[in-house]
Order: structure tokens, then sequence, then C-alpha cells
């Protein structure tokens, strides 16, 4: 038993902390295409603000969309709530309320974080090097919890969290490039780096050669960030570890989340690829965010917000 | 006399409250001056009943599932008196000396209060009474300049208000002169004008005991005047009072009958 | 090595006699000083800094938006009591804690104090910290102040006196706690050598005084902050820890059936005994302050019922206010027809107009402070204040003599304290803390707040005080 208020604090620190390390993932993927010289330029950079939902906010901040204001805006900017700067911020506030239920280690590990990144933001520290940092320090901070914080509740939502986050982001990833899966025979050189840089960005790359040990195929990509759990970044590894939390949580106020989240484990055990594209991809990823969304309502319903 | 009372409140929100509590001061107590006959409350939930530290009957009602509206009803037959006979106090009288956050004197206070002071040393009675006549005319009654959170110095200022203000500037007045004042909410059988069911006057202890001022009506409290609660003002005293969680903005509506009951 | 100089004269040194010899108490602990060399103690001091950073014992400093944080300073050399002082304060404070819960009994109740005609009627009841809600109220044990911090110092004389009684929610007791294991870690050696009564076990005491409050079984504690942007938020947490009980805030709380629920992960669970670091005026946003978030709509009205226990009761504030606290000696012989172990500071009251004659013509020695004030704000010491601050004053007493009251320049007790040029006397006091439940319970100890600024008296960590750990020495017989 933990108060609401704490279970939510802990969940929510978990998801700014993975929102910051997909963030950088993205960001870092994009910034290296656009280095590229087949690279289509601003209509990346498009695209991965479109996986954030803060491309409007940006075109009002830089009209011109250029690439490295809309870069410093993603990263740096204090006054962009979804910056990375600020997902760190958010997540060193939560974790700062609920200091008494994290270790002393989780909680140096993320108010070195935040603290870091703001020197860094002061000091216009150079990205590659900024994206490379933040997946570290999100990786610290996993592993700070996995090896102090006991196992219990607390635990439970901290690993929620990052897994809920986890599952709506590489969703988010894969369905911006969703109307590029069609036959193999069309994709293109050019779709060559696009695929290889959704597997860099989800840290999967080298995962696709020993798994199929062949040329980039959009299906086969799909299939490996959707359906294989042995993928730590794919939709299925998310949802086995969600649904396998949730039952962990003492009391029986959950009842509703933990069905949804046993239904939609049922669905992706049994998954097949081919079907899933037969009815489209983006169809299938709209309706994957859809019940994740659905799932995260039930799980504040239940634990983070109980009347 | 015996008064049927009939108070219905109604609020309305635009979205969905998940959670609320309410203060209700809406049961009179019986007294040397009223008697109660039949009361009773018409609630959306079940609330717990209490004593304030005022000594007024409270109820509280929590709401914890999700609603968009609340509706209050209470409804009964009082018998009441001209007498306002001394009752039991809970509080020392000294209690009421102290400033409130409505109440607070502001320098024209004061020089009100003051131009009074050696009449209401010779005689409380009749100095007070003066007092009261100078507040009415410092502030005819107006609907709608004011609102329930309107301070004694701003209405004062403002040269205007309603039962609510009248009572506010009054206590103020006194208290700065140091009298104990108090503010108590009721109801009103009137003749003259129905929509002043719900009404408010003050109270002051002088030569050891509560006399009553109707400051909107110029009168001491009488058969007509219903005692629901007491307090250092409006806030302490008022009929409902609540806390939600969501809803956005929230609509009121109030209806207050008072009539004599058929004999 | 280390040079031990002598405070200005008339001041008393806790280590050093004025003929410039150890008090027999500090000796062995002065003869380990000597032999250590300068950079081991510069070293541990840097050590110290850096694991409170660690943990995080920090308090957050209001107005800053970067979140910035500050460390009190912890002097490293440790105030010592030998055990016969101690016995002294230790039964001084029984008594006093004693008297100040009857007194609220009393004028919560019947008010036979004021019938008797010690204290003024008004000065009781339209003071805005006596709350018409607790009038008539029966508590279990007849307890108000479950946690009580008093604030002590030592004059010249040698004796101690009460600078003020803390009531409301007495803070500071975690720094008590954090300085000893500290100290510990940094010189086991020390603590081989001497017989230094421990405070570990306060969390223990203050959880039974806590259950004892309740008159249901087994009933379930809360710690209640208003929340991590609290300067004093560190030991909410802390405590909370440290008894094993959750740390609430308002939003976890909610009243139904004449009874308080928080809202966890399980369900609902009711609480029964609330240890509350929040003032009154914010508990109940129906029944205070309505702007307030910081509380739980509807508290007050299960409190009054019996449903839940608040540690301390509402309305204490009555019994530690400035113009009450002259009036303490008076308690001790009414309610327990006892004559006071501790003595009060002489006390002025400006209200008085012979007491305020005398207060506006000695200003330049005298200590005047607001009725209300906390904190060290709002006051006056005379002998360092120039001509124009003095007269500033004066205009102000005047215009509100009730508002002030005035003292002697106490000249608080200095200690031998780490500064920048060495080691130089500091002036300290000190607040134990006193736990009313079925018993009186202390433990051995307390904080000992110092004044790091040369010859100043203000100890309050929000004006460049820090803290340091407080022996009490167990007899060796």
């Amino acid at each position: 038993m933990m108060l609401s208020r704490t279970a939510s604090q802990l969940y929510w620190m978990s998801r700014y902390m993975e929102r910051a390390e997909n963030l950088a993932r993205l960001l870092d993927v994009t910034h290296s295409l656009s280095l590229l010289p087949q690279s289509r330029g601003g209509s990346d950079i498009t695209a991965a603000l479109a996986t954030t939902g803060a491309l409007e906010a940006c075109r009002a901040r830089h009209p011109q969309l250029y690439a490295g204001d809309v870069m410093h805006f993603m990263t740096f900017d204090a006054a962009n709530p979804a910056s990375i700067v600020n997902c760190l911020k958010y997540a060193r506030e939560n974790a700062h309320a609920v200091r008494g239920k994290i270790t002393g280690e989780m909680w140096e590990s993320i108010n070195a974080s935040w603290l870091e990144a703001r020197q860094m933001a002061l000091e216009g520290r150079p990205l590659a090097g900024f994206f490379d940092w933040v997946k570290e320090r999100s990786h610290l901070f996993r592993g700070t919890t996995y090896g102090t914080i006991q196992r219990n509740d607390a635990f439970s939502f901290v690993r929620l969290g990052t897994f809920m986050e986890r599952a709506d982001n590489t969703a988010r990833l894969i369905n911006v490039k969703s109307h590029l899966v069609g036959n193999e025979a069309e994709d293109s050189a050019a779709d060559f780096y696009l695929w290889g840089a959704l597997l860099r960005s989800l840290g999967a790359f080298e995962a696709y050669h020993e798994l199929y040990r062949d040329t980039l195929s959009s299906r086969r990509v799909a299939e490996l960030l959707i359906l294989r759990p042995d993928v730590p970044r794919s939709l299925r590894a998310c949802v086995d570890e969600i649904a396998e939390l949730l039952p962990r949580i003492k009391g029986d106020t959950g009842h509703r989340a933990k069905r949804l989240a046993a239904t939609l484990h049922a669905e992706m055990s049994y998954g097949q690829i081919d079907s899933i594209l037969d009815d489209g991809l983006h169809t299938y990823l709209t309706q994957f965010l859809s019940q994740i969304h659905g799932l995260g309502d039930a799980i504040h319903g239940a634990y983070l917000e109980a009347a | 006399m015996k008064l049927t009372i009939d108070h219905e409140t109604v609020y309305r929100y635009d979205d969905i409250v998940s959670h609320s509590t309410q203060y209700l001061r809406l049961t009179p107590a019986n007294s040397g001056h009223q008697r109660i006959i039949s009361w009773q409350l018409d609630l959306p939930g079940v609330a717990s009943e209490g004593v304030d530290a005022f000594g007024n009957i409270l109820h509280v009602l929590t709401l914890d599932t999700p609603h968009s509206e609340i509706r209050l009803k209470a409804r009964g037959v009082v018998e009441t008196s001209d007498g306002w006979a001394e009752q039991p106090e809970t509080l020392p009288a000294p209690v009421f000396l102290r400033d409130s956050p409505l109440t607070e004197a502001s320098d024209a206070i004061r020089t009100l209060a003051a131009a009074h002071a050696d009449a209401i040393a010779a005689n409380p009675q009749a100095g007070l009474t003066a007092l009261m006549h100078a507040v009415a005319d410092a502030m005819p009654y107006t609907t709608d300049m004011t609102h329930t959170g309107t301070t004694a110095a701003q209405a004062l200022a403002l040269g205007a208000g309603v039962c609510q203000d009248h009572s506010h500037v009054f206590i103020a007045a006194c208290r700065s002169l140091g009298l104990p004042a108090r503010y108590v909410s009721g109801y009103l059988l009137s003749d003259r004008d129905t929509h002043v069911a719900s009404h408010a006057w003050a109270e002051v202890y002088a030569a050891d005991s509560w006399l009553g001022f109707d400051i909107s009506n110029r009168q001491q409290p009488d058969r007509h005047h219903l005692k629901l609660a007491v307090g250092l003002d409006y806030s302490d005293a008022s009929p409902v009072r609540g806390v939600r969680r969501g809803g956005g903005s929230e609509a009121l509506q109030t209806h207050a009958r008072v009539s004599e009951a058929d004999q | 090595m280390h040079a031990l100089t002598l405070p200005e004269s008339g001041h008393y040194d806790e280590m050093l006699l004025d003929s410039g010899g150890i008090r027999p108490h500090y000796r062995d602990f002065a003869r380990w000083l000597h032999s250590q060399p300068p950079e081991t103690l510069a070293r541990k001091r840097a050590e110290a800094d850096l694991m409170f950073h660690r943990v995080g014992i920090t308090f957050a400093v209001y107005g800053d938006d970067s979140g910035a944080e500050r460390l009190i300073p912890f002097d490293t050399v440790p105030r010592i009591i030998p055990a016969s002082d101690w016995q002294t304060l230790e039964k001084g404070m029984r008594q006093r804690v004693t008297a100040l819960n009857a007194f609220l009994h009393d004028i919560y109740h019947e008010q036979h104090i004021v019938k008797a005609g010690l204290i003024p009627a008004e000065q009781v009841f339209s003071n805005s910290q006596y709350q018409p809600a607790m009038q008539g109220l029966d508590l279990p044990h007849r307890i108000y102040a479950h946690i009580t911090g008093v604030d002590v110092i030592r004059h010249s004389d040698g004796n101690f006196y009460v600078l003020e009684d803390n009531l409301r929610v007495p803070s500071g007791v975690s720094y008590m706690l954090e300085n000893r294991k500290m100290m510990m870690r940094l010189f086991p050696e020390l603590f081989a050598s001497h017989a230094v009564a421990p405070v570990q076990h306060y969390p223990t005491l203050l959880l039974n005084t806590l259950r004892h409050a309740s008159a249901v079984d087994n009933p379930t504690v809360v710690v209640m902050t208003p929340g991590h942007h609290n300067s004093a938020y560190f030991e909410h947490a802390f405590l909370a820890q440290q008894m094993g009980v959750e740390l609430v805030e308002g939003q976890d709380l909610f009243v139904k059936n004449h009874r308080v629920y928080m809202r966890t992960t399980a369900g609902n669970k009711q609480v029964d005994v609330i240890y509350r670091r929040i003032d009154d005026a914010f508990l109940d946003p129906l029944a205070f302050r309505g702007d307030s978030m910081l509380g739980v709509p509807g508290l007050l009205s299960v409190y009054r019922a019996g449903g839940v226990i608040l540690a301390n009761a509402i309305g204490t504030g009555v019994a530690d206010d400035k113009s009450i606290y002259p009036y303490v000696p008076d308690m001790i012989r009414f309610y327990l027809s006892e004559e006071p172990l501790l003595q009060n500071v002489p006390t002025w009251m400006c209200r008085r107009p012979a007491e305020l004659d005398h207060v506006l013509n000695n200003l330049h020695e005298l200590v005047v402070k607001e009725v209300h004030g906390a904190g060290g704000y709002g006051m006056l010491i005379g002998p360092a204040a120039s001509t124009a601050e003095i007269e500033d004053f004066r205009q102000r007493i005047i215009a509100d003599p009730n508002n002030y009251i005035a003292q002697p320049t106490l000249c608080l007790s200095s200690c031998p304290t780490f500064v920048e040029s060495g080691i130089a006397p500091r002036h300290i006091d000190l607040r134990p803390f006193v736990l009313s439940g079925r018993d009186i319970t202390m433990v051995a100890g307390g904080l000992t707040r110092v004044a790091l600024k040369e010859g100043s008296l203000v100890v309050n960590s929000s004006q460049g005080g820090g803290t340091k750990d407080t022996w009490i020495l167990e007899d060796q017989s």
C-alpha cells in the first residue's frame, strides 16, 4: 500500500526520464541523418517534431523551422515544456517529492542529471555529446533503480512508468514512418537510411542484423519493433513488462487496468505481422496507441488519483 | 408566530466534479427565541452532523462520486417569539473582539464608530441604535454592487451594500470601540420585499448581554427573524461553504421562501 | 593544534573558565582537540559538508525558483552539558510543559486562571491564536502540546533561562539526530572516550507519543506536510521515514462520515492520528483560510467530533505567544503549586503603561520583540542598533504598544566554534524537545544553534545560524 500521490510521482518520475531518453534517441538520429548528403533535411526534423506533439508550439516560436532552432527548441529550451531539459526537470521535481520513497542513489542520479543538464544548457553543449549523455543518465537511473530499490509497490510503479512511456514513444515513432511500409520491392535507397535510422533510434540496429542477417526491409523492421519480445524497446517487450507488473501491485482496485493489460498482452503474443500490415500499419498503431492511453487512464483511475 | 421555511440551493458546474465537501449551516437550533417544530434537509448524499466552533448545527456533506450538480433543500416549521431570552453561550464574549478578514476596520469605519462612542457608553441600546442608523444611512441598500467576498471597508467606501455588508460594517465599528460583535445569518419573514428571505444581522455584547440589530431594516430582530448561525463574519456563518475538485466554473441559484404557517 | 580564545568578558563560555582553564566536562575533549592536526579537522569538516549534501539535509530557500537548497552550517565542536546541569533542565522543562498543557486545557474549558484574575481575559480570548473551535472540546489525556520545543539560553550568571516555548509545530529535531549521526561517523573515537547520552531513539519515542494520543487500538499515524516547497520538508520526510509512517499532504486526505481517509493505491485507508507540520490557519479551508489548498476540507469537523487526533492540537499557539510568555511562572504556581525550576527572562509588557515608560527610556539596552513575531524577525537589539533604528522602533512601539514586549539583552553563553580564522567563541542557545504522551519523555540532548557571526546573538538558521551536536555526559559513577 502506498499513497496514490506518491505512486503517481514515482510513475511520472520514470516516465519523464524515459521520455528524455527517447527524445534524445529520436533527435540524435535525426541529427545524424541531416548530415547525410541524401538527407531530406527539414522534413525529417518536422517528422521528429510531429512524434513529440510539439510541432505547432515550435512553429509558433520558429516559423521557418530551421534545423538549428528546432534542435535547440527540443533540447535546451526552458520555455518549451517538452524539451529534454524540461523532461529532466519534471523527473527531478517528482523525485524530490518522493525522496523518502526512493533510494539515496536514485535521488542523487536524477538530481545530478538535472543540475548538469541545466549547466549544459547554459554552456550550449554540442548536441551529439549531449544526446549520448542523456542516454547514459537514463541508463544510470534505470540501473540504479534496479540495483538499489526494494522490490515493492514503489518499484512496480517506477517500472510501470518506464514501460508505459516507452510503449507510447516507440509506437509514435514507428507511426510517423508507417506510410512508408509497403511492398518490399518498393523500398528505395533513401528508405534504407530511414529504416536504419529508426532502428538506431530504438537501439535495435544490431538486433535486426543478428536476427535476420539480411538487408533492411520495412516489413521485417515493423515485425522487429512491434512483435519481437526479445528487443527491449519493441511494443511487445513493453507490454510484456506492463502485464507482468500490474498483478504485482497490492490491493484490488486495479481490475480494469489489469484486464486491459492482459487483453493487450494476449493480442500481441498471438499477433502476426502479415495481418497487421494487411489492415494497415497506421491503423494498427493508432489503435495500439489508443489502447495504451486507455490503459494509462485505467492506471490513473485505479492507483494514481483514487478518490 | 409560526414560520414555514423553504430554502433551496443549487450549484451547477460546467465540468464534472470528482470530489466535493460542503459545510452546511442550514439547520436552526432551539432557543428561547425559536422552537423547531419540524425541520428536514434533503441532500444528495449522507451528511454527518455536528456542532461548529460557534455552537451552530453543522452538516458535513462529502460527495466522492462524479457529479455536475449539487442540490440542497432545507424546509421546516419554526415557532418564534419577539424575545431573545439569554441562552447558554459556548464562547467567552471577548472572542468576538478579534478582526476577521471581512470585518477589519478601516479609518472610515473607526471614524464612523467614534462619533457614537460616548452615546454608547452612556446608554448602549440607544447609542448602538444610533450607530445602526448611521451605518444604514452611509450605505443605502443596493443589490449587485457587492459580493460575498466584499469586505466591510470596501462596502463602506462604495457607500452601498446588502444586509451582509451592513452587518460587517456595523460589526467592525463595534469592535473598534472595544465591543464584542458577531454576525448572524438567518431568515426573515417580510411583506415588504419577498427577495430577502435569506437574511443577515448583527449582535453586540454590551452591558452583559447580546443585543440584536437588523441594520438593513433599522430594527431590533423580532418574531419575523429566525436565526440559523453566528460567527465572526459571513464566512463563519454562511449557510453553505464548499470545496471541490474539478468542475470548472459554477452557477449558483438559491430560493428561500419564508411564510407564515397556517394557524 | 588550536589556540582557544576567551570570549569578551561578561559572557559565560561553555568550555573555558574565566581564568583560561578548561571546565572539567570539556577536559577530555580539549585534550583530544589539541592533539588533532588542523588538516585532519579541516578534512573532516569538508567530509561532513559533502555527506550532508548527499543525504539531502538542506532547507529550501523561499522565493528561489531554481529550487536552490542551502545547507545549515554544521560545526564539529560539540556543545557539552554535564549531567547535573541536564537534570536541572529536564526537571524544569517537564514542569513547564505540564503547566502549559494544564493552561491550555483550562482556557478551553472552565478558564479558572482568568477567573482568578491572573491573566486578563481579553489577552487570552481576543488573541488570534485562541481557537474558538477548541472551546469545550475534550481531548484524550488532556494533552494539547504533544511535542514541545523549549528554547533555553545560559546567561552570564551560569543559569539557564527559558527564552520561549514552541507549542505549535516546533522544528529542528532532525538536525539533532543527523548531527549526532555525523559526529559518530567523523569522530568515533570521541564516543569511545565520552559517555554521551544517546538521542537516536527519538523517533521511537515520538511514535509512541503519537499512538498514545489516540484512544484507538493500533492507530494509523501519518505525518502531514505542506509539501516539498516548505523549508522544513526534509524534517517531515525524515521523521515519517524514521517512524515508518506515511508522509501525507492535504490533497491525500479527505473526510467522510466523521472520519479522515487517505487515498492509497490499495483504496481508502482511515487515518487516526495526524502529526501535522502545518499551521492551524491552513488545516481546513472550510473553517480557516479559504484560500489555502494545503489543508483538508472538513478536517476541523472530524476533529471536533473526535474522529481524528491532531498533534499538536489546534489552538496551542495561545500558550506560546510572547504576550502570554511572561505569565508562565504564574501558571506553574497556579496549576502545580510549585515554584518554577527554570527562570523566565524578565519581560516588560508594553501594554502596561508603567512598563512601556521603562522600555521607552531604556531602548538602547533592551531587546524589543513583536508579540507575534518569530524567526528573529521584527525585533530590535538595543545595544547593537543605531540611533536611527532605535528611534524608528520607538515610533512603532508608541503606535501599537500592545504588539511589543521587551527584555534585557541577554548574554547568551558562547562555545568554541570553527570559523575561518580558526576556533573562536560564538553565541549559542539550546532547544530540547519534550514529548507529552502517557508520560512526559525526552531524549537527553537537543538542538544547539550557534550564531556564526562574531558577536551576533541571532542563532536562527534563516539569519546565518548554524548547529552543533549536543552532548549530555552521563555520570560515570
